[in-house]
């Protein structure tokens, strides 16, 4: 046994010594084949016969040898081929070449019987071969029966009809029937090609199967093409077999990824096939078929293999009844819904109502031009085909457009009732004036135009938004309020950021600067103040008669102006600054209006002032949080608020009873009475005070009393009484008090002499100089009065 | 048959042409063959004989299927899996194509890329070109590294397209292209493209030849990104999808020896081909990134 294991391994290697030589030269092909035959032949052992049958498959596939080579050798392997199969072989790698081979040999075989009808013993031996093959096909293993498939495409390739390139050169011409005399001794015809014909039907059988096997449908599939291409005969035949077979519906319960790869493997496929030929011949009478085709096939395939691997990880039983196969076929199935475009706003003509397609240019096309006989060709078997359910869907579109409109007709005033009613009484009227031609023919556009003339006609009319019902005052100072609200949300938010080249800007525009221009955070204040303070001005009712819990919107905006400053008011001290200015100045301007307008009857006009009461306010609020180290914010502060009040100048005395604050207290004094003249008097009367009245304070005090006041006892004795009260007076009544200024008391005065002393921040109107120094009694006057 | 313009350099492959460097004198092949049949030879031509039969012998021992990978280019893809399967630590026979119109190399921009031939340009070319052009920028990119590996692999890139399969590759062997050894017969079993565009061409192309060969041929597509770092992985992913593949083939032949295949029980029952698809899906759960694809085509 080992010897002969050995022989064998010896005999093995000089057999591919000699495939070597043949391969490096194919000229020693028909001396090596003739040899190595007898090797190979049905007696010998299962190795011999698999290299021999490998080996032949292989000569006779090779490009190498020419086909008349090919032929002539033909008659002895076929022989040989023919002892191994009815030997009966059983090995699959045997005969997986072996059906490969015949495959080969066929089309040499028939073409050397069509020129050789004598030799008649070799294509009795390939007769013997297909129908050995053809009735094992079934019972073959796997691969041979791939094989075999290849096999019945070559025999169908040959057993019909094929182009005849040149009728001259008959050598050239590809083996097929075409070349088959009629009156052949040995082949006949009608047989042939009858044979070819179920041979087909038997191939295509794959693809209507229920179940069919990716291995097969695919090595079907791909050998197909070449059938389609050169044999049209059967070509729409094979066409329209593979346009029925739907990969994904095969697919069965248990999807396992290699039923996935398989039902992928089958549409890449058959796509594959229907690219070749459309590439090929783009103008395939089937072509627009097969281009639906793929896509349906790349639509199912996103829908079951795709969609079942991502929802691999779901529980596979399925829920509520619908599992994903289930839902992928109701979807397949289906029909396309059509798209129905809204109709244009305005009146629309029947040819628009009738129009679904966007196509611009397809709307636009006039199917007049066409004559009336090329129409009916299109149309009848167009009807014949149309798509029941787009059918359906578009008569509905339409159905559903024409009532809207009727009922829209319905509902216009009766200005036309006549003319809404019914516009097909209508269109005779118009029709011999605007169109001279026959009006049969003419419905669609003499309606158009008819359309245009006559708006009213058929008109949906624009569509006028109804006004709104009138606002309640509380829904519109809701609504105010939350306005200003969202002007705050955007001021806090840092999207609106402080220009950062602002001072810079400033100065370039000078004079020529207009607030709020600038859309900044800055602006917004602006803007915001002036909303608070000048724009009801003179709507509000009189502060007498506003009821509890109705604060009118300005005072909302200054609330939340006043706690947005409270915030941070050390940043913000400068929005106070500009706000409580421009409540100065609208206290101003309202006194100054009130009393142009005042008549001599009534006396006690009154104006609401809001400066007073929001500068205490604002100070109260932030007074307990001034420590020592703020000096400079609060002597800024108040050096530029536009006026400076007795009530103030308690308060920053009140500062004092914080020993530590003293020095601040002291200090914004001291800078009042040095640069604010007409405050000087108040704010020296408040340093006495507070020098009488907290020892802390003493040394300080003191020495700028000496040297301000040197006759200090005198003064504090008259100071006496004013100062007794503002402890006990909250700050509420005080403010409540200087509200109800009446007119006649407070002292008026020119806008111009009224400008607040204000810099950076002023952005009033009418910039001027600072006024000169006002009188000093002006402002003490104030809380005397009520 | 002017497809390759190294056949003609080499003097090999097509009928006329000069001697073929390996095989034994055709005298005593044409003699003794038919003749001598079943006897050991101890004919001059030892040496010769025993290389093919050390090499024969070897792999009749552990079959092997043969291999072809294509990308667009024959450059990084494709001849990374060329070099992974043809120095595999039981290599496999791989042969390797491009499916692009020409070979497309990375310029110094986008709108720049270096442009070769197929077939008639070699990866040696090719190298010296970029070296003397920018040295720095194609080392860099890494374009010199590959263009070295793959000259040490085979001559040129080639066109799939331009292959006629059954075409004898002999000369390929004795040029010591790495992989040559069992694909001198110009066939394979397997292709392995490396993205899906390669894969729509390769199995439109075999339509178009019309498989002459009447030859079954398996054609995966594995999606590979075309960069290194993918190629190295997308490289690992084919030997093992190879590996796989060769492992149930070499089953069937075994099991359907003697005793034939009546005999063999459970997985090995069943055939190579038919094993495929659960191959490939057993294959993709492991490397779920490269998705892939198949189909049974003909050559």
């Amino acid at each position: 046994m080992a010897q002969s294991t050995d022989h064998l391994v010896d005999q093995i290697a000089q057999l591919n010594a000699a495939r070597n030589l043949v391969l490096g030269d194919a000229a020693f092909y028909p001396q090596i084949v003739n040899g190595v035959l007898p090797l190979i032949g049905a007696s010998t052992r299962l190795e011999l016969r698999r290299w021999g049958s490998e080996f032949l498959a292989e000569t006779f596939a090779s490009p190498a040898l020419a086909s008349t080579q090919k032929e002539q050798l033909a008659p002895n392997v076929l022989q040989t081929l023919r002892e191994i199969l009815e030997l009966p072989e059983k090995d699959p790698m045997v005969l997986k070449h072996i059906v490969q081979n015949a495959a080969s040999l066929y089309p040499l075989v028939f073409r050397h019987i069509i020129n050789h009808p004598a030799e008649a013993t070799a294509w009795e031996n390939m007769t013997a071969i297909k129908q050995d093959i053809l009735r094992r096909w079934d019972s073959f293993p796997f691969p041979v029966k791939i094989c075999c498939i290849k096999f019945v495409q070559r025999v169908i390739h040959v057993q019909t009809h094929g182009p005849i390139a040149d009728p001259r050169r008959p050598e050239q011409n590809e083996t097929s029937l075409a070349i088959v005399p009629r009156n052949h001794a040995i082949l006949s015809l009608p047989n042939l090609e009858a044979e070819a014909s179920g041979l087909l039907d038997r191939l295509l059988s794959v693809f209507q199967e229920e179940s069919s096997d990716p291995l097969l449908v695919n090595a079907t599939l791909n050998c197909l093409a070449v059938l389609i291409r050169t044999r049209p005969s059967v070509g729409n035949k094979i066409i329209n077999a593979i346009m029925n077979f739907y990969p994904a519906r095969q697919v069965r319960a248990p999807i396992t990824p290699s039923v996935r790869v398989g039902v992928k493997s089958m549409e890449r496929t058959a796509r594959a096939v229907m690219i070749n030929i459309l590439k090929r011949n783009p103008n395939h009478p089937l072509a627009g078929k097969m281009q639906q085709y793929i896509d349906r096939l790349m639509q199912s395939r996103i829908e079951v293999a795709d969609e079942a691997s991502r929802k691999r990880g779901l529980p596979t039983e399925p829920t509520d009844g619908l599992d994903n196969t289930k839902r992928a076929k109701l979807d397949a199935e289906t029909p396309a819904l059509i798209k129905v475009p809204p109709l244009p706003p305005g009146p629309i003509s029947y040819s628009q109502l009738f129009t679904l397609t966007e196509d611009r240019e397809l709307s636009n096309f006039d199917v007049k031009q066409l004559p009336t006989d090329i129409v009916l060709k299109i149309v009848v078997p167009l009807l014949g085909r149309v798509d029941q359910s787009m059918m359906q869907q578009s008569i509905e579109a339409i159905r559903m457009r024409y009532q809207t409109i009727q009922k829209q007709q319905a509902a216009q005033p009766p200005a036309a009732p006549a003319e809404a009613e019914d516009d097909d009484d209508y269109e005779p009227e118009y029709q011999p004036m605007d169109i001279p031609e026959p009006a049969a023919e003419q419905a669609e556009a003499v309606s158009a135009e008819v359309a245009d003339l006559q708006p009213d006609l058929v008109s949906l009319g624009p569509f006028v938004l109804p006004q709104p019902p009138p606002l309640t005052e509380d829904e519109a100072a809701d609504i105010g309020r939350s306005a200003v609200g969202r002007v705050f949300g955007m001021l806090t938010s840092t999207g609106v950021a402080p220009n950062p080249a602002k001072g810079k800007s400033q100065q370039q525009l000078g004079f020529a600067r207009l607030a709020g221009s600038t859309f900044d955070r800055d602006a917004w204040v602006t803007l915001l103040t002036r909303l608070a303070t000048r724009a009801p001005a003179g709507l509000e009712p009189g502060s007498g008669k506003v009821e509890k819990g109705k604060a009118p919107i300005s005072d909302s905006i200054r609330e939340t102006l006043y706690r947005y400053i409270l915030e941070d008011f050390r940043g913000r001290v400068n929005i106070g600054i500009m706000w409580l200015n421009e409540e100065w100045y609208n206290d101003r301007m309202q006194m100054e209006f009130t009393a142009q307008h005042r008549r001599e009857e009534d006396e006690e006009v009154t104006v609401p002032l809001h400066y007073d009461h929001w500068v205490l306010r604002l100070l109260d609020g932030f007074l307990p949080y001034l420590d020592s180290r703020d000096t400079k914010i609060f002597i800024r502060f108040l050096s530029e608020i536009p006026e400076v009040t007795i009530p103030i100048t308690k308060r920053v005395a009140s500062l004092a009873k914080d020993p530590e604050r003293v020095n601040l207290c002291i200090q914004s004094l001291l800078y009042l009475i040095m640069f604010r003249p007409p405050a000087r008097e108040m704010c020296l009367n408040a340093l006495e005070d507070v020098y009488d009245t907290y020892e802390e304070s003493r040394p300080l005090a003191g020495k700028l009393l000496a040297k301000w006041r040197p006759k200090k006892t005198e003064e504090q004795q008259q100071q006496q009484p004013e100062g007794q009260h503002t402890p006990s007076q909250t700050p509420q009544s005080q403010s409540q008090q200087q509200q109800q200024t009446t007119l006649a008391s407070r002292p008026i005065e020119s806008s111009e002499s009224n400008t607040p002393l204000t810099n950076g921040t002023d952005d009033n109107p009418n910039p001027t100089p600072p006024p000169p120094p006002q009188p000093q009694s002006q402002p003490d006057a104030t809380p005397t009065t009520t | 048959m002017a497809y390759d313009p190294r056949l003609s350099s080499a003097g090999t492959a097509t009928a006329p042409s000069p001697p073929p460097p390996p095989p034994p004198p055709p005298e005593a092949m044409g003699t003794t063959t038919p003749t001598t049949q079943p006897q050991p030879t101890s004919t001059p031509n030892e040496a010769n004989n025993n290389m093919v039969a050390e090499s024969e012998s070897s792999s009749s021992s552990s079959y092997k299927l043969r291999f072809c990978t294509v990308c667009a280019s024959n450059q990084n893809r494709s001849m990374e899996a060329h070099l992974r399967l043809s120095t595999a630590s039981s290599p496999f026979p791989v042969i390797s194509f491009g499916t692009g119109s020409l070979v497309r190399l990375p310029g110094p921009s986008i709108t720049q890329p270096n442009v070769y031939n197929f077939n008639t340009t070699s990866y040696s070319q090719m190298y010296d070109e970029l070296l003397s052009k920018d040295e720095r920028l194609y080392r860099n990119n890494g374009l010199l590294n590959m263009l070295e590996r793959n000259r040490n692999l085979k001559w040129g890139p080639e066109r799939f397209q331009d292959w006629v399969p059954g075409q004898p590759r002999v000369e390929h062997v004795s040029k010591g292209d790495k992989g040559a050894l069992g694909t001198e017969g110009g066939v394979v079993d397997v292709i392995i493209t490396c993205e899906e565009r390669c894969w729509d061409a390769v199995v439109d192309d075999l339509m178009n030849k019309g498989s002459p060969l009447n030859r079954p041929v398996h054609v995966f597509n594995v999606d590979i990104k075309d960069n290194h770092e993918e190629a190295l992985v997308g490289g690992k992913a084919i030997l093992d999808l190879a590996n796989r593949l060769n492992e149930a083939a070499s089953q069937e032949r075994k099991t359907s020896g003697v005793d034939g295949w009546e005999n063999g029980v459970g997985e090995a029952r069943q055939n190579f081909d038919a094993r495929v698809p659960d191959i490939l899906a057993e294959w993709q759960e492991k490397w779920p990134h490269l998705p892939a694809l198949w189909t049974l085509a003909w050559l």
